[in-house]
Formats: C-alpha cells, structure tokens, sequence
C-alpha cells in the first residue's frame, strides 16, 4: 500500500491567519492521528486532504498520485467525513445512502444495493433505514457520515474530528469501526481529544498553530518524555509561581485542588513526585512550549 | 427598553448588508425607466406622463412587481435567528416576546421604506432624464410623486410587511419568504377574474383597478392636473388592506412562539434509536468490494440518477404545488380570452386555450426558474452536505447537468398540469375537438425552450455571484434588459439571447414557415446554454474557496477531459450553426437594422418627394399570370397594364415604383413604343422610362413586365405573412406601381424631426384640390378592366375578383382564369389555399330577370361554424343595399378565408377577404351576443358600395363616406333582421368603443365630417350617430340621399363625378343629408357631423 506524503504545505487566510506552515508528514496505511487544539490548522489540514481547498504552495502524493492537481483520481479512493455537516432532512437514510453511492460511481445497482446495505447493517443503521434523516439523532448521524465515507472502499479515510458530541460508549463502537478499517487503509483521524489517538493510532503527529511540531509512533513518544513528568498537588494561589519556576505543562483539578505536571530533566524535589508519561504529557509539553 | 436595543441592531446588520443598497439602487433605477417601461405600447393619449393618475399607477405597478423584495426583506429577521441556529441563545435571554418581535418589526419595516422611497426618488428623478420630452409632460410637482407614493404605496408596503413578517416568522422556511410575494401577486391576478366591478376596486392590492375605476369618467384635463383623491374607492381599498395587514400582526403575535423548532412533521415520529453499535461489530460484516466506474455509460447512469433525485426533492416541496394548483385555477377562474372581439367569444379551440395558458402561466414559471434555480445550486449547501458532495469524484458537469434535468422536467410537470386544465376547461364549455398536437407543439416548442435557455442563464449566475439572492435578482435584470434592449436597436437573433418568438399559430397554416428558422436558433442558442452550463460546471464552488478570483484561477484544473471536449465540440457547433443561420438571414436575405430602415424611408421621401403630383398615366386594364409555389413561397408574374394618358398634356415619362423589398425582382420592363430607362432612383427601387414617344392625351399604351418573388433560405423573425404554404394573402400594392408611395414615408413625428423631415400629414385637407382627384393615395387608375391567370397547387383554390370564367389541371398544377367585365377600382387581393366552399345564390327581388349573382364562402375546412349566418347576412345585405341604395355591380359576392396573421376583414371588388380570427370561430350564443358574423358581413358587403361603387377623395372625411357610410348600412341590416335590444346593444358597444379611443386621442377630437385616421371616430361614433340621424329624419329619407349621392357620384358615370372629373367628399354627401332633412333638424347634421358636440344627447344612456 502506497504512503502518504505531505511535503512543504503552506496556506494562510486572506484574513492573514496562517492556517499551515511547511507542513510535512508521511503517512503510512493504518491509524493516523493529528492531534492539536482548536485553531491549530487540523480542519484545513483535512480540508486539503479532502481536495476541498488549495493551498498555497507544498505537494501531496498519494502513491504516484497528485493530490493537488488530480483531484478526481483521489476522490476515487477518498472517504471523507467533515468535522460538521448537515443531511438532507426529507430523505431517509437508504436514499440518500444510495444517491451518495453513486456520486462516487457506484453504478451498478446490485452493487450498490448490496454495498448500501452493509454498510446500513455495519454502522446499524438499518432499522431505521427507512426514516427521514431530519430525524436522526447525533449519534446516527455520525454514524451515517461514516457510512457515506465507506462507500467506495476507500484507500484514505479523513475523518475530522468524528467523536465530538458523541457519548463515550457511542464514542468507543465508533472506535472499533474505524480501526477494524484502519487494517487495510489509510485512515486520517484529527481530534483534540488525545485519548482518541492514545486508543486507537499507530502513529501521529502534534499540530500547533500552523506548524507539526511533532510526529511519530506514541509509544516511542511517550518513551522520550518518559521519567521526566513530575506532579505535584498544590493551592490555587501557588500557581502563578509555579509557572515561573517550572514548565507547567498541565494543570487540573482534583477533588477541587490544582494538580500540576511539570517536565523536569532531573528530580526538581520540593513535594513533585514523578509519575508515569503519558500521551498528554506529550501533547501538552508541545502545546506549551510553543505558546 | 429592549424593543429599542433589538431595533439598533436590526439597523445595524441591515446597514452592512450589500443587500440593502442593491435592491435600493435597482428599484431606484427601475423606477427611474419605470414610467416608459410599465407604458411601453400603452396610449397615453393626451395624458402627460408625469399626469398624477399616470404616477400614481406606475407606482402601484412597481410595488406590486417588487413585492417580492418587501417579502426578501420582512420575512428574514426571525427565520434569520432560527438559521444561525442562534435562536436559543437569544431565547434565554430575558427578552419579552413583544420587545422581540416589535424590535424586529420596526427594524426591518425601516430598512423596506427606505428600499422602497426608491420608487419615489426614482420615479421623480424620470422627469429630468435627458431622453425625456418636454412636450409629453407636465411641470414638475414633487407632491404628484409624494401623495401617490403615501396614500398608494405605504398602505400596500405596510400590508405586505405585516403579511411576510408574520409568514416567515411563524414557517421558517426560505422558500416561503422567496414565494409569498409572487402569491400576492397572483391574488391579484386573481382579482380580475372578479366580475363585480367595486369588488374589483376594494380587492386589487396595488389599486390598479381601484384606480381605473374612479377616474372611469375624468376628462384629459382632469387627468393631467388632478392628484389622486384619497376617499371613497381608493380609502375604502387602502383601509381594507391596512386591516388585512393588522389582522395579519395581530394573528402572528399570538402565534408565535419561542420554541426551539417548529414541529416535526407528523410522518417522522420520534426516532426508534436503533441498536448500539456493538451488536454489529461482534456479527462480523464484510464491507464488500465495489467497482467503481467512471465510463461514458455509468456517467449517463449518474446522471439519470441524479436527474431523478433532485426531481423527487422539487416534488417535496409544498410551493410547487401550490403553483401548479394556482397555474391550474388561474384558467378555470379568470375570464380567458377567447379571440374576443366585439364582445363576442370564440369556441375554445385549442389554439385560443394554448395562447391563454402561455401568457397566464409565464408567470408561474419565471418563478420557478429563478427560485428553483437558486434552490439546486444551493441544496447541498444549505443542508451543509457540500463537504461530503464536493469530496466524492462525481464530475461537475454531471452533477449541474442533473439538476439542470430535473428541474426542466418540473417545468414539463407543470406543462402537463396545465394541459390537462386546459382539457377540462373545454370539456367544461362542450368542446371536445382536443388537438393535443396544438397543446404539445405551443408548450413545448414555443415555452420549453424559452425556460430552457433562461435556466441556462439562471444556473450561469448562481454560479458567477454565488449568492443566492444577487443570483435571483440578475436573472431578473437581464430579462429585462434582454428585452429593452430591443428598444435600442439589438433585434438580430445571433446576438439576441434566445432568438425570437415562434410566429402565431394558424389552423390554415400550422406554424407555416416560421418554424424552420426558429427551430435553427433555438438550436443555436441551446448550443449556447450547454456552453454556459460547461463554463458554470467550471466556475462552480466546489470545496471551500468561494472567491470567484480563486475559481477562475482553477478554471484550468477544473476542465476534464470530457468536458474539454465537450465545449470544444459545442464551439464549433456554436459558430458553424450561426453561421449558416448568417448566410440564411444576412447573405441570402437582406437584413435591414432599425436605423438603416430609417435612414432609407427618410432619404425616399427626401429623394422622391418632388414627383408626388407629376402627371402619370392611368392604368385601365389589367392582364396577370401569376404562378404561384405555396410550397416553396414563391410567385412568378407576367403583367401587363393598358396605361392611358388622362391629362390635356402629352407624358413623356412613367415612373414605376417597385416593392421594395429584396426577394422581390421586377425585370423586363418594357413599353410600347420602346422606354429608356434612367437609374438615377435605383437605390430606391423607383425607375423612371423616358418613352421614346410621347403619350397622347386620351392615348394609351401597354406596359409589360415580369415580377418574381422568391425566398431563399429564411430571414430573422418570421419573415412576411403573404406568401404562404396555406392561406396566401396579398393584395396588388405588390405590383408595380406609378409614380410616387407615401407608405414608405417616415410615419412617426420624433423620428421625422429627427431626420429634418417636415411634419406629416394623414389626410390631405378636405380643400386640397390635388388630391380631391386620387381615391388612393398616389392612385395609378380611376378604374380598371381586369384579367388574371392565377396557377396554383393542385390541391389548393385561387381567388381573384372577376366571374371564374375557366379552371382547369395542368401538369399537377391547378389553375383559374378570372375576368372582370367591368372597371373596378385597381385595389385587389389574391388568396390561394385548400379550401372548401359554400355556394348559394341570390337574385335581386326588385331585379328578377337579371343573372343571378353567385354567393360563395371559401373556407378552412371545420370552420363551419358560422357560414349560415354569414350567408344570410350576404344575401340579406344585398336585398336591403340593392333596394334602397343601387344595384349590386358584380355577378358574383366571395367570402374568403384567410389565416389569423391579421384579425381584419377587407372589402375588395366583388370578394371579401376575411380573417380566420374573426368570425368564423365566433361562438355566438343567441340569448346573450350580437351576431357578430352577421353584422361584420353585412358591413364588408355595404362596402361593395360604399368604396367599390362610391369611391372618396383622399382627403379628410374619406373614412365618413367609406365606413361610417358602411356602418349605418349594416346597422340597417341589423335592425331589420334583428329585434330592437340587439340593435341597442350594439349600439352600446359602440359607445364604450368609443370613450375609450377618445381617452387614448392625442389631438383634439375631430368632427366626423374632417375625420382622418380615428378610428373611433369614424366606426363607433359614426354609427351612433348615423343611428340617430336615421331616427330623427326617417330611415327612408336618409336612404334616398343616399341613394341620389351613389348616381352623382358614383365612380363608373356617376352624374357629378363624370363632369366634375373628381372623388366625392363628405362634405357632399352632407349636402345630400341636409336635402332629405327638414329646416327645423337641419342643426342635427350641424351636431352630429360638423361639430364635437357631446355624444351623449342622442344617444339614450
């Protein structure tokens, strides 16, 4: 299976926002996960790969195909699920199912009815096959959008942020989906959520404000920082000094009092206590440094 | 003060809207062309055009088009929040609902006053446009503008502003605030239907109606100075609507409420949550492999697919079939004009039925194309599936081409709606003669293809400006610059988006030969659209970079290769088909722009003006072979005229003028006695022989020549009417003529002065004694022997005046001889068709030893209809004309059909030509009409004496004699056939007839006796007034004046006319009136004839 390979993606905004900055990533077949805040460039990442925008300048190739100038050769193999989208409210399920089908060039009948209906079956869609998508809860409908993006059997699935206003449970089946996919495809996951890319990628990459600070396999990721997180149970009026001491990576609350991680190369003492790294140490030591 | 704050905010987002200005300056610059825009072929007469009634109608008119923008504007301020999906976070602020609403109201109710004061800066910023004329209007008075636009305008804005507030708020939907303008606009339509006339008045919501109706009996000068009154009528229409409109509020502030969504429908109950994901992952469910395709043939299949998919979402919308239902009743309900003339319907045929639903139901589907349009382009944005639609690789092409498809077949949907109402409206009258080609061919070649072509452009222009709106509203605009620009001089079809219109259809003649061409530019313009369509796929948003900069600079990317080759090939398709329709219109024909046809008549007449009363011979005998080719449209003439020299001085020149026109060709000119010809007037197809021997006077000599006609190719638009495959219809002005024509003259006053013409007169003075001498203008005869061959198809009639004195078959051609054995005046026409014929005959009771005089009504055949009633009327016009007035002069009377290109019918020596609009379809009902197609032949047949016997100098008062003569003859004939309430409905008609020419009239209104071109003066008000004289002097006495005025002055040996070597004038004839008329009635003829004096004292009312 061929690679992915981004290299050089630049896009700013005619706001002046850069959207991205000499992104460069390969991506390989399995679970890919693009992780970042809000704002990070992920969705015109996405976008781009979608063939819904043009960047600035920058190639994408997927095998020996350009992604940015052969459009239609992708969209062939592309599965695409958009972080929002709408369905058509006075449509049932099915139709709309089977009229995407053959937008992507499904256009065999049999074909389709037999494709239309395992996927229905797959993402369990098909007792309510028949009901208008107006009235389709959050969860069918993500369910629906990834239907869609499983039509053509795609060879590079994007899904932009696929588990928001998802309910954990919902959230974990969708999981199963898409790695059972991700066995034979490559599979695009953006999310802020870094439990996301902890569960289910192979690899990954951090994007933060335009730029991938960091890619790689999670483990050994995690490997890097691992021993250097420390954590410490402080009051909440302490902070702004611990800040100017130390590179607070995280802070949270438990059980009302602000528990903060640091990244230390050696043992800062003082009450921290080292604990074990983890993939958000990881994300959030990218994430701050660079703020 | 909540409401306040919600009010400055409405202010505030209006203000930045592009919208807001654009539809500002658009109604300012509609309103500014408003006024001769809206009248365009409207009479004003002598109302001025800045008359306050004129502005004041122009401005209901404007409103009422541009309700729509009032709707774009009021309904959007609640649904605005709903679609931002805002709306709950505004809804849990501590906002009251009447702060909300009143907020909103005002807010928007501000933005559309300030929109629609563009009708009012605009309208009287019209008066000081450079095109204006100062003649055609009064001084300028700003409150002629103000007073119209607060008591006409506001009322109705304030009522549509309730109105479409109150629906968008409570629907939420788009398309209800798009369409609910246009609703109002066919309730208005629906109105007239109201036969109750102060109903009417109340119910039209833009007071059109309401105003015709109180300024019904107001004099021109009453409407030119004064200003619309605001009571009775008017105020009782204004306030009903303003209740309309506070009812409207009042309902939609109780209704409305601060719910999340509106509800479901009830189909969609609440959603049965399948089973969790879970139950599938653990059964294992192979995703199978599909193929995908990308052929030509799995292309088609796309696009069947997607035709259909997007049809089946049109037909989920509840307006389509309120419009199709509305397009449906608007025919049952609205009083359908069926070829109504005088009062009179015709049968339903399907024809009339097709015309009406064509201009009822355009309406209805220009909505459906800029709205429908708007709402494909724009589906998968609005319900925010582009991102999913724009990432799979179905081609733009296709995906357009689908929506293009279906929302044609909702056009063909709504076409077989209305076919079928029209069915039933038939079958509701008792007519089962359904012609269902008429219905296809007048739907789907003349109306399909317009819609096609306009949803090309409508598509076009989503594309270009996506956005919605800016999309609709340039649609509008050229259409309407498409067709002013007409106005201006771009009439060639190759340029012209579109083309022309397919000309009338004929039961004779089918679409005749006007179907070739058209068909051709349809084609051509159609192979324009797919280009558009091409480009658009192209230009289309696809992905999220909307700017059209970025589009284009993917222009390149985004042309594959099946539309790479597609568009080329279109291209040269594009440009072969318009050239070969070039080498049609352009090389094989002449095309002529406007301003060169102006250019020629006024250097005609500057050129060929000097031998308007140069002595020419007469021509007195007439010898013609005509060959005629209806198939082919073609003629070839031999013809020769017997010319003699009526003067006292010997002639040396003849000037013949030829038709002017391209395809016809006149050749072989020659004289007896051999003619030099001098070319200097060629240009003007005007030729002068300098013969070689001077003309005697009382001498003659012959005149030969050769005339053909032939078409070649076809021309732009439809091409003459005349020589036709069935129905051919022409008269001798296309013959060579002598001597100067005033028909080509410049007619129109503005251009004249624009050309340095002097002004010109309709009629020469009655004391003009030049051309006391001329029953024509420019006569070539006083009369003429006539002769003709006329050779023909083999299945087709030709008729020509004179006894049929021979018909024979020669070479599967069919030809006719025909002979006139005594002069008659030189105006004739020849008719050719398949025709059938009614023959009877008629023999004179005062003359029972004279040959008796064949009757005959050639026709199409199935227009039976009403030949009785037109033979009777025939014969009893002949009895009543022959024993009162003379002896009828011909051995032979003819009706002749002809197709409905013209809706006349002529009286020419012995034949009646007569159109198949006018009383051959007639449905007369008894009980409730006049006979029409008994009166319309006896007055054609009082024309045999009246023009045929008694011919008038071309001078003032010749239409007194000729028609107001012939319509007292068949008001005769009317009332002795007829009981007396006929008569005097009739004469009712007449009446009204005549008021409303006399509100049209520019000039003052003349007296009968100096009438020129009026026609209400010398048809409706001669007939009246004829009618009159009859009932105060005795209709004997008025018959024998006539009676002694044919033997004075008849043009064959009448007494005078012999002696007096000229045409009778009307003062004559009033000379006899005034003989038959005692001394105490003799101010009558003074009243009726001489002055203006009000119709109203003989006329009972």
């Amino acid at each position: 299976m061929d690679k992915l390979i981004i290299s050089n993606l630049s896009k700013s905004y005619t706001n002046g926002i850069n959207a991205l900055t000499e992104v460069s990533l390969e991506v390989p077949k399995g679970m890919f996960g693009l992780l970042g805040p809000n704002g990070a460039g992920k969705s015109t990442l996405m976008r781009t790969l979608a063939t819904l925008q043009e960047p600035d300048k920058g190639s994408i190739f997927l095998g020996d195909i350009d992604l940015l100038h052969q459009k239609n050769e992708v969209r062939k193999i592309l599965g695409y699920l958009p972080q929002e989208f709408g369905l058509y409210p006075k449509v049932s399920a099915q139709t709309l199912l089977n009229h995407l089908a053959v937008l992507k060039g499904i256009t065999k009948r049999n074909e389709r009815k037999e494709i239309v209906t395992s996927l229905l079956h797959k993402t369990n869609l098909y007792d309510v096959r028949k009901q208008y998508l107006g009235g389709f809860s959050g969860g069918m409908k993500q369910r629906f959008g990834i239907a869609q993006a499983l039509l053509n059997n795609p060879k590079l699935l994007i899904v932009d942020e696929p588990t928001a206003g998802l309910d954990p449970a919902e959230r974990n089946r969708f999981y199963n989906l898409l790695s059972e996919i991700g066995e034979k495809t490559i599979v695009i996951l953006s999310t802020h959520i870094v439990g996301d890319v902890k569960e289910l990628c192979t690899r990954m990459a951090i994007i933060n404000q335009s730029r991938i600070v960091l890619s790689g396999n999670p483990i050994e990721l995690i490997h890097n920082t691992e021993g250097r997180i420390y954590q410490k149970t402080i009051f909440k009026n302490e902070l702004a000094a611990y800040k100017k001491e130390y590179r607070v990576i995280n802070e949270k609350l438990f059980l009302g009092k602000p528990v903060i991680h640091i990244l230390s190369d050696t043992n800062p003492a003082n009450g921290f206590v080292p604990v074990k790294s983890d993939l958000e140490h990881v994300y959030f030591s990218q994430i701050k440094k660079n703020r | 003060m909540m409401w306040y704050e919600l009010f400055k905010f409405e202010l505030r987002y209006r203000a930045k809207r592009a919208e807001t200005y654009v539809f500002f300056i658009f109604l300012f610059l509609f309103s500014v062309f408003g006024t001769d825009f809206i009248f365009q072929g409207v009479e004003l007469g002598k109302v001025k055009q800045n008359a306050p009634l004129v502005i004041a109608k122009t401005m209901g008119a404007i409103s009422g088009i541009f309700m729509i923008m009032a709707s774009f504007i009021m309904g959007v301020p609640v649904l605005r929040d709903y679609r931002y999906q805002i709306e709950s976070l505004i809804f849990i602020n501590p906002i009251k609902k009447r702060d909300y609403l009143i907020g909103k109201f005002l807010g928007s109710m501000v933005v559309l006053l300030f929109v629609f004061s563009a009708i009012l800066w605009g309208m009287s910023a019209s008066e000081f446009m450079p095109w204006q004329e100062e003649n055609l209007l009064l001084p300028y008075r700003f409150l002629s503008y103000l007073k119209p636009f607060v008591t006409i305008v506001l009322p109705i804005v304030f009522f549509g502003a309730s109105l479409f507030f109150v629906s968008g708020s409570l629907s939420k939907k788009l398309l209800v605030v798009y369409t609910q303008g246009i609703i109002l606009f066919v309730i208005f339509l629906l109105t007239k239907a109201i036969k109750n006339e102060h109903l009417q008045a109340i119910l039209d919501p833009f007071s059109l109606t309401t105003l015709t109706a109180i300024t019904k009996n107001w004099s021109v000068e009453q409407r030119n100075s004064l200003l619309v009154p605001f009571d009775g009528l008017v105020a009782e229409n204004k306030l009903f609507w303003l209740a309309l409109g506070v009812m409207a509020l009042i309902i939609g502030y109780n209704k409305f409420h601060f719910s999340r969504k509106k509800k479901k429908n009830k189909s969609s109950k609440k959603p049965i949550e399948p089973k969790t994901l879970e139950t599938s992952v653990n059964k294992v469910i192979n995703i199978p492999i599909v193929k995908l395709q990308y052929n030509a043939q799995s292309q088609c299949i796309q696009l069947l697919e997607h035709t259909l998919f997007y049809i089946k979402s049109l037909l989920k919308e509840t307006s389509f079939w309120a419009i199709v239902l509305c397009g449906m009743i608007i025919i049952l309900v609205n009083s359908v004009n069926l070829g109504t003339s005088y009062g009179v319907d015709s049968y339903p045929a399907t024809y009339f039925i097709v015309e009406e639903l064509q201009e009822t139901s355009i309406f209805f589907f220009v909505v459906i194309l800029m709205f429908y349009s708007g709402e494909l382009i724009w589906k998968e944005r609005e319900a925010k599936l582009d991102l999913i639609f724009d990432s799979s690789p179905i081609s733009n092409l296709i995906h357009l081409a689908g929506k293009f498809v279906a929302l044609v077949c909702i056009y063909v949907i709504l076409i077989v709606a209305l076919i079928i109402s029209g069915l039933l409206f038939q079958a509701y009258n008792g007519y089962y003669n359904f012609q269902f080609a008429v219905y296809f061919y007048g739907f789907f070649l003349e109306i399909l293809p317009f819609l096609v072509l306009y949803t090309f452009i409508a598509f076009f222009f989503q594309v270009i400006f996506n956005r919605k709106l800016l999309g609709i509203i340039f649609v509008m605009v050229f259409f309407i610059l498409n067709i002013a620009s007409e106005f201006y001089g771009f009439q060639h079809s190759l340029y012209k988006f579109g083309g022309k219109a397919l000309g009338t259809y004929s039961e004779m003649n089918g679409y005749g030969h006007f179907l070739v061409p058209y068909l051709w530019l349809k084609t051509y313009w159609l192979v324009f659209g797919i280009i558009l369509l091409i480009v658009s796929s192209a230009l289309i948003v696809r992905g999220t970079e909307t700017s059209f900069l970025k589009r284009c600079k993917q222009l390149r990317s985004r042309f594959d290769k099946l539309s790479v080759r597609l568009l080329s090939a279109l291209v040269v398709l594009f440009v072969s088909i318009g050239g070969f329709i070039f080498y049609n219109t352009n090389v094989l024909n002449e095309y002529w722009t406007i301003n060169q046809e102006e250019e020629f008549r006024a250097n005609y007449e500057k050129n060929l003006k000097q031998f308007e009363h140069i002595p020419q011979p007469k021509i007195v005998n007439t010898n013609l072979k005509l060959e005629l080719y209806p198939e082919t449209r073609e003629y070839y003439l031999e013809g020769c005229y017997l010319l003699q020299n009526t003067q006292t001085e010997p002639l040396t020149e003849v000037h013949v003028q030829k038709l002017i026109a391209s395809d016809v060709i006149l050749k072989d000119v020659t004289f007896e006695g051999g003619a030099a010809k001098l070319d200097m007037y060629d240009r003007y197809n005007y030729s002068i022989y300098e013969l070689k021997e001077p003309l005697q006077p009382g001498d003659s000599l012959k005149m030969n020549f050769i005339q053909t006609f032939t078409s070649a190719g076809f021309e732009d638009g439809n091409g003459s009417t005349k020589i036709v495959r069935n129905g051919t219809f022409f008269n001798n002005t296309d013959f060579p003529s002598l001597g100067y024509n005033r028909k080509y003259e410049l007619k129109d006053e503005e251009l004249r002065k624009n050309h340095g013409l002097p002004t010109r007169q309709n009629k020469a003075s009655i004391t003009d004694t030049r051309n006391l001498v001329n029953a024509r203008s420019g006569s070539d005869s006083n009369g003429t022997t006539f002769e003709m061959i006329i050779g023909t198809s083999e299945d087709q009639t030709a008729v020509a005046p004179g006894a049929l004195i021979n018909s024979w078959k020669q070479n599967g051609r069919a030809y006719f001889q025909y002979e006139m054995d005594r002069k008659m005046i030189n105006f004739y026409s020849i008719l050719s068709a398949r025709y059938a014929v009614e023959k009877q005959q008629w023999q004179a009771t005062n003359a029972p030893l004279n040959e008796p005089v064949a009757l005959e009504i050639y026709y199409h055949k199935g227009h039976e209809y009403n030949l009785d009633r037109m033979m009777k009327s025939m014969r009893q016009s002949l009895d009543y004309f022959s024993s009162n007035f003379s002896a009828y002069q011909y051995k032979h009377l003819r009706i002749m059909e002809y197709p409905r290109y013209a809706a006349f019918a002529q009286s020419l020596p012995g034949t009646i030509s007569f159109s198949e609009a006018l009383g051959f379809v007639f449905h007369i009902r008894d009980e409730t009409d006049v006979d029409m197609a008994f009166y319309i032949t006896a007055h054609e047949v009082a024309h045999q004496w009246w023009g045929m016997q008694v011919e008038a100098a071309n001078v003032q008062g010749q239409h007194f004699i000729l028609e107001t003569l012939a319509q007292y003859s068949a008001l005769m004939v009317l009332k002795k056939n007829f009981p007396d309430e006929k008569v005097q409905q009739f004469l009712k008609m007449q009446l009204e007839d005549y008021k409303l020419g006399k509100t049209k009239e520019k000039e003052l209104e003349v007296p009968l006796y100096l009438v020129e071109g009026q026609d209400y003066i010398y048809y409706n008000k001669g007939a009246i007034n004829m009618y009159a004289l009859q009932e105060y002097i005795g209709e004997q006495n008025l018959n024998i004046a006539l009676q002694h005025f044919i033997a004075d002055w008849r043009s064959d040996g009448g007494r005078i006319k012999s002696c007096n070597k000229r045409y009778a004038t009307s003062k004559d004839l009033l000379g006899y009136f005034r003989k038959v008329t005692p001394d105490s009635l003799q101010y009558v003829i003074t009243d009726l004839f001489e002055t203006t004096e009000p119709i109203d004292n003989y006329v009972d009312r």
